[in-house]
């Protein structure tokens, strides 16, 4: 894990807020993604979007999308807190109860940008461009990922720093490993705030 | 439904006809006075206009059914004209498919075709090139073609010149014949003279001969000087026209010298092209001849280059003969060199690493040596401590013996009965303190020992470090932790690789890192509904299992009954239910169409025909006339199948009172219609007798 943030911190840019509503904005479109292509929800239940220059599809489904809504606030509160190290979406069959794909966002906190309150130097549309790449890779590795022939269900698991208090409507879990698992890194993208590397484990 | 309709329409028609039956008997009893009264043809009367009214109802009825069948033969052939529609549309996919097949073929055609494009491309380009080498070489003739014109044009104008020449010539003779027929006109011209001047000598020789008279003899003798004058003149003529035939043979020669010149000049314009040939063959050798001396002074140049290098070869000693052994050699010096420089990147590679390692070992011998004050430090501090122990232990031991004065002197001044004990104690007390005052001081001294001793392990392992340390350490050791850092590197490099595939798979540090997630996620949530499900099933399951064993058993109906009521749901059942009555309202009010309809049926049949036609039993029907004398007076035919397409009479009691009528119309006339219309006709005529 030898990755170096090249910090730069002159001219106006992207403030701690900002990076991590931006993040959590991605986490909340690439999930949808995954959902979408993966099968995990009928795919009329999704609709058209146009965002970061792609057309997305996002769920109309009230249910997850209150779920959702509700994840991607607390991961708001956290990215801010500088206090979640990682997102993993499990994808699980409902049948087995086999953990089938495991999609990976490792997220890189620069801590130092808790204290001083200056914003960092990368423009938004750069910022954006990065995060249209992740997803475009995650859309294209469809083709590569196995069929996933059961019924499959997903849940959301957060890494966060041991010392955080749990809060309410939220339990601690197992990490939900795969045995034997094959694994792909996909690319990141940077905040200069937060760093995401996206990888995808599968059976 | 239908079949159960079908069933009910059979048994309503048999109630029906049961009940007409029965009507019939009563009605019988009613008409055992024909005739008798009006009211009763009122009442028929108006029971047919009843019966008409029913009719008409029944008519709009079973018109409904037939819209209703229709309706249905129109669902079917709806469904029909669907299930050809599929098949269509199915026809309709193959020959998409087939298109498509045939799509992708000529899809390859194309692609091959395009290949052949190519190609005929490529041969287009080198036809190109072989069109371009032509065109050149077609300069190359035109060059040459129009060289060769201008030299036929010169041997034009050459041939032009002499055509000149050859004329001049012809020219100039022409010029000598002109002044040969001169000639010969003035030569005629003489001649005649010379003919006029005889004649006129002649005559004046005569005339003198005649007359001669001196004036006479004058002009004769002028004439004569004349004459001789002229003769002489002939006689030159003469000699030249003897010159003349000369000069024709000479002109003759001429000619033949002219032609002998042309000739001549032929060959000679031959030998002329034959020595411009020789001459430009002559300067191409003179240039050969001059760059022969140039290649000469070359090759002497090449010859002392040769030499000099024949020269290094004796002075280097190297076995230099010819260019390949010096490329040979400056490969091999390359390959020195190439070789040289890999061990001089190696040894500046290992002077590298042996730097490294020196500095490590500087750093280590930096530590050993500041541990090495450490301990200095430590020790300093242990002996001070000794220091102080020692001084305490003499302390003690002053204090002891001061004790033990005191004690003395208590002694002496006291009786030692009266205290002794008390003493004895305090001293036992005492020498314990003492003992474990010498304890602790051998303890310490232990320690001091150890510690001098840990001291002396660290002045030699800092000895030995700086002994490492010095530029003639041992190579062994420095070569041991060469291997080691680089095992230890490789472990390192595999341990991030490990750490690296496990946080790919997801692991992570728990001792840092909790994993949390939404508790209402939609996997516990598909989970648990799937619990919830199976569960339902299992019981329904079970209550099932229930219900076959009681059945297994030979439970009751009720019983199973009841356990199909609870089974299903009571919205089924009502729901099924409703549809039962239905089907009996259906069913109750088809019987009663079908009743009135049979009645009605039966009573028109009997007013139009005049008989009655009952069922006795199977197959067997009974005739009785309306016109009957009694009332058990009737007619019983069997129908020798089923269908009732052959009757046959029976014998009745009343059959036996009519033999000639049947004799006549059925074995004779075989005609049953004919037979029972006589019937009619007689029993009717009875009655009107009667």
């Amino acid at each position: 894990m030898a990755f170096h943030q090249e910090l730069s911190r002159e001219h106006q840019g992207i403030t701690l807020r900002g990076s991590a509503e931006l993040v959590a904005e991605f986490f909340s479109y690439g999930i949808n993604s995954i959902l979408y292509q993966r099968g995990i929800y009928p795919p009329e239940t999704f609709t058209r979007v146009q965002k970061y220059g792609l057309t997305l599809l996002v769920t109309t489904d009230p249910e997850l999308t209150n779920y959702l809504n509700n994840v991607t606030e607390q991961m708001k509160e956290w990215l801010y807190k500088c206090i979640v190290q990682r997102l993993v979406v499990v994808i699980t069959s409902i049948e087995s109860s086999e953990v089938l794909e495991r999609w990976q966002f490792d997220i890189e906190c620069d801590k130092t940008a808790k204290d001083d309150n200056g914003p960092r130097e990368k423009s938004q549309k750069a910022i954006q461009d990065e995060i249209r790449s992740v997803i475009r890779q995650i859309t294209a590795t469809v083709t590569f990922l196995p069929l996933l022939e059961s019924a499959c269900a997903f849940d959301l698991l957060i890494y966060t720093d041991k010392d955080l208090a749990v809060p309410e409507k939220w339990e601690e879990s197992g990490p939900q490993f795969i045995a034997n698992s094959e694994e792909v890194r996909l690319r990141s993208f940077t905040t200069t705030i937060h760093k995401v590397n996206t990888m995808v484990a599968y059976k | 439904m239908e079949d159960l309709d079908s069933n009910t329409t059979v048994f309503s028609t048999l109630r029906s006809l049961n009940n007409f039956i029965s009507q019939r008997m009563e009605g019988m009893s009613g008409l055992a006075t024909p005739g008798s009264s009006q009211s009763s043809l009122q009442m028929q009367y108006q029971q047919r206009m009843q019966l008409e009214e029913q009719a008409g109802q029944i008519h709009s009825k079973s018109q409904l059914l037939q819209v209703e069948r229709e309706k249905m033969q129109m669902e079917l052939s709806h469904k029909r004209a669907r299930i050809e529609l599929e098949k269509a549309a199915n026809t309709n996919a193959r020959n998409y498919e087939r298109e498509a097949d045939r799509n992708q073929e000529l899809l390859t055609r194309i692609k091959q075709y395009q290949e052949r494009e190519t190609e005929a491309e490529n041969k287009l380009k080198e036809q190109m090139e072989m069109n371009k080498s032509y065109k050149k070489s077609m300069e190359t003739m035109s060059k040459k073609l129009q060289e060769k014109e201008s030299k036929l044009a010169e041997a034009n104008e050459t041939i032009t010149i002499l055509k000149g020449k050859i004329s001049d010539l012809q020219w100039n003779i022409m010029n000598q014949e002109m002044q040969m027929t001169n000639q010969d006109s003035q030569k005629q011209e003489l001649m005649e003279q010379l003919d006029v001047e005889k004649k006129n000598s002649s005559y004046k020789f005569q005339l003198a001969h005649c007359c001669p008279p001196s004036h006479v003899f004058q002009d004769l003798e002028q004439k004569l000087s004349q004459q001789e004058h002229d003769a002489l003149i002939v006689k030159n003529m003469k000699a030249e026209l003897a010159r003349f035939p000369k000069m024709e043979r000479e002109l003759r020669q001429l000619r033949e010298e002219n032609a002998y010149f042309r000739e001549m000049k032929e060959n000679n314009g031959l030998l002329k092209e034959e020595v411009e040939g020789l001459q430009r063959k002559l300067e191409r050798y003179e240039k050969v001849q001059a760059q022969l001396v140039t290649v000469e002074l070359e090759n002497e140049k090449l010859l002392g280059k040769l030499q000099s290098w024949e020269k290094l070869d004796q002075s280097t000693g190297l076995n230099i003969r010819t260019p390949d052994d010096l490329s040979r050699q400056i490969v091999a010096l390359q390959q020195r060199e190439l070789a040289l420089k890999e061990q001089n990147s190696t040894f500046m590679n290992s002077a590298r690493m042996l730097e490294k390692a020196r500095q490590q070992l500087q750093e280590d011998l930096l530590r050993v040596q500041s541990q090495l004050v450490d301990e200095k430090k430590k020790r300093e501090h242990q002996e001070a401590l000794v220091r102080r122990l020692q001084k305490r232990v003499v302390l003690l031991t002053k204090e002891r013996d001061g004790m033990r004065a005191i004690l003395e002197s208590y002694d002496s001044e006291l009786t030692p009965a009266e205290h002794s004990p008390q003493l004895s104690r305090r001293m036992r007390e005492a020498e314990e303190l003492v003992q474990k005052l010498h304890a602790h001081h051998a303890e310490l001294e232990a320690q001091l020992s150890q510690v001098l001793e840990e001291v002396g392990n660290h002045k030699q392992r800092a000895e030995m470090v700086s002994s490492i340390n010095f530029p003639f350490f041992p190579r062994l050791k420095i070569e041991e932790l060469e291997a080691e850092r680089s095992k230890l590197a490789e472990e390192n490099r595999s341990l991030e690789m490990k750490l690296e595939k496990l946080t790919l798979q997801g692991d992570y540090d728990p001792s840092r890192t909790k994993v949390l997630h939404f508790s209402m996620n939609p996997t516990s949530l598909a989970k648990q509904q799937r619990k919830e499900e199976q569960q339902q099933l299992q019981e329904e399951c079970e209550r099932l299992r229930e219900l076959v064993r009681v059945l297994e058993g030979g439970g009751s109906i009720s019983a199973t009954r009841e356990g199909v009521g609870s089974f299903q749901s009571p919205q089924e059942v009502a729901e099924l239910k409703k549809q039962v009555e239905s089907a009996e309202l259906k069913n109750q009010r088809l019987k009663e169409v079908f009743q009135t309809k049979i009645q009605e049926f039966r009573k028109v049949c009997y007013t139009l025909t005049g008989y009655q036609i009952d069922i006795t039993t199977e197959n067997q029907y009974r005739l009785s006339s309306i016109y009957a004398e009694h009332q058990g007076d009737c007619l019983l035919f069997k129908a020798s199948s089923s269908s009732g397409g052959k009757m046959q009479l029976l014998e009745t009691e009343f059959s036996r009172t009519i033999r000639e009528l049947i004799e006549l119309h059925l074995l004779r006339q075989d005609s049953i219609p004919a037979f029972l219309s006589a019937l009619t006709l007689d029993l009717f005529s009875r009655q009107t007798i009667a």
